[in-house]
């Protein structure tokens, strides 16, 4: 038995559902029978999934796109991308579709003006909060592909949106893989900056327990400054056992690489492109979140010297 | 003593590669990005340990030279695999961001709200400055030397995701004349 395409339910012919239903059949237009030959090429569809399209496809309006570029800059922005990026791919889509875009980006929110090329009377202005997300590059990646797959082939809005459907709800890596490889990284690191066998031992634990804290406390989401002290602490706190029972010859150099893997990374290399792109407000919003968070996890590490009762670091 | 040389590199490079790897995966990237982002990161942290120790260049030059060379792979790598670049070079950078001279600094702030003599205090002003510093100026280096590329291959940056066949081109072309 065939089965459909889109839905993957089982395909009931029209001869079995004929006693039943007497709807008459779908007919697609020019524009739909091309997607459904470009997206399911040589599939077929259930008489549901038929009509949804054909309900579906239509001509853009300002709104549908406006929102829709929203929802794709917003997106981009939380997944840690640097500002001008954002308005090339996001002014790339509106341009397949005869518009133009004007945007502001701040840390929070992004206004974007978009506004019909022939008709300058078709405009709107419209803003969107910015929501806090993990770094997700895949989704950077496939966005911009995506913006150009726009660009090239003529994508229609129901065709965007499925792919941008299908492009954010894929899933991340699992939790348990990036526990494991970034205890494994930051004993690597602590490697890098001299520590010995015992120092990259202690870390790998302090970084295992302190990482674990911190993904416990963003599922529950505890304010990011008060998970980023608690897994500085605790990071800290397991790796100065190894100064307090002086193991090996390098336990300072495993405190110190201790806190490491909280080190916002991206944030600083983004705020410091946008900078130098001209983004300056938002490059210089970026470069305080950023120290905001070094100065969480200085806070974390130096109540566990004032434990050890010592600053020697 | 050349052979002495090689291993170091060699290993330095392998721990370079696994922090890469690990940083890299918190961020989810593509999975096909991940082995050459560590990759890159083993070639820029032996290129910038081979200078640091063997040039008389200091931290921050010696990381803007290993940020070019991750710059231009990544261009490449960008290339072949249509990927934006910095999907690459971001992970691969990770493990030379200056991440303990920030906190260091942060740390020689708060002691020396609370030395009490003026020799600890000039020590720890010595040491903010030091450490602040080179996290700024390496923190600089880093992302101008990785975007470089980019300027330098200005037009081709921006395409590096496209995904255009010949023929579409065409196809193209011949709709617009």
């Amino acid at each position: 038995m065939d089965t459909c395409s889109r839905c993957h339910r089982p395909i009931v012919t029209s001869t079995e559902s004929a006693s039943q239903a007497s709807t008459e059949p779908v007919v697609l237009n020019r524009e739909q029978q091309e997607y459904v030959k470009r997206v399911y090429d040589g599939g077929v569809l259930c008489e549901p999934c038929l009509q949804e399209i054909q309900t579906k496809i239509k001509p853009v309006a300002v709104r549908e796109l406006s929102n829709f570029l929203l929802d794709y800059a917003t997106t981009l922005m939380g997944a840690g991308v640097h500002t001008s990026r954002v308005v090339r791919n996001v002014n790339r889509i509106a341009g397949s579709f005869g518009y133009e875009t004007e945007m502001t980006i701040f840390q929070r929110h992004v206004t974007l003006h978009i506004l019909q090329r022939q008709d300058d009377s078709v405009r709107r202005t419209s803003l969107r909060t910015i929501r806090p997300a993990g770094f997700n590059f895949e989704i950077i990646s496939n966005l911009s592909t995506l913006s150009w797959q726009v660009h090239d082939n003529h994508l229609t809005m129901y065709e965007l949106r499925e792919k941008f459907n299908a492009i954010v709800t894929k899933p991340r890596i699992s939790r348990w893989w990036v526990l494991w490889l970034v205890s494994f990284a930051n004993a690597a690191f602590c490697r890098l900056f001299g520590g010995d066998a015992w120092a990259m031992g202690l870390v790998f634990v302090a970084t295992f327990v302190g990482f674990l804290l911190r993904q416990e406390m963003s599922f529950r989401h505890i304010n990011h400054l008060a998970v980023f002290t608690l897994s500085s602490f605790v990071a800290s706190m397991v790796a100065s056992l190894g100064v307090w029972a002086s193991l090996g010859e390098t336990p300072q150099i495993a405190l110190g690489a201790s806190v490491l893997f909280l080190i916002p990374g991206v944030p600083l290399i983004n705020s410091i492109i946008d900078l130098l792109e001209g983004y300056v407000l938002i490059g210089i919003s970026r470069a305080v979140n950023a120290l905001t968070l070094i100065i969480c996890i200085a806070l974390g590490l130096s109540a566990t010297l004032l434990i050890l009762g010592s600053y020697a670091l | 003593m050349n052979g002495d040389l090689i291993w170091t590199l060699l290993g330095d490079a392998f721990f370079a590669a696994v922090a890469a790897l690990g940083f890299a995966v918190i961020s989810n990237p593509p999975k096909r990005a991940i082995a050459i982002s560590a990759i890159l990161a083993a070639v820029g942290h032996a290129l910038r340990l081979y200078l640091l120790t063997h040039t008389s260049l200091g931290l921050p030059t010696a990381s803007f030279f290993a940020a070019f060379i991750i710059g231009m792979f990544s261009m490449l790598a960008a290339k072949l695999i249509h990927c934006p670049a910095e999907i690459f070079s971001f992970p691969s950078l990770l493990p030379m961001i200056p991440g303990m001279y920030a906190y260091k600094t942060i740390l020689s702030l708060l002691r020396f709200m609370e030395a009490k003599t003026p020799q600890v205090q000039q020590q720890l002003v010595v040491d903010i400055f030091q450490n602040g510093l080179t996290a700024l100026f390496v923190m600089f280096a880093l992302v101008i030397g990785a975007s470089l590329p980019l300027f330098l291959f200005h037009k081709q940056s921006f395409m590096m995701t496209r995904l255009l066949k010949p023929t579409a081109r065409r196809h193209r072309k011949m709709h617009r004349s």
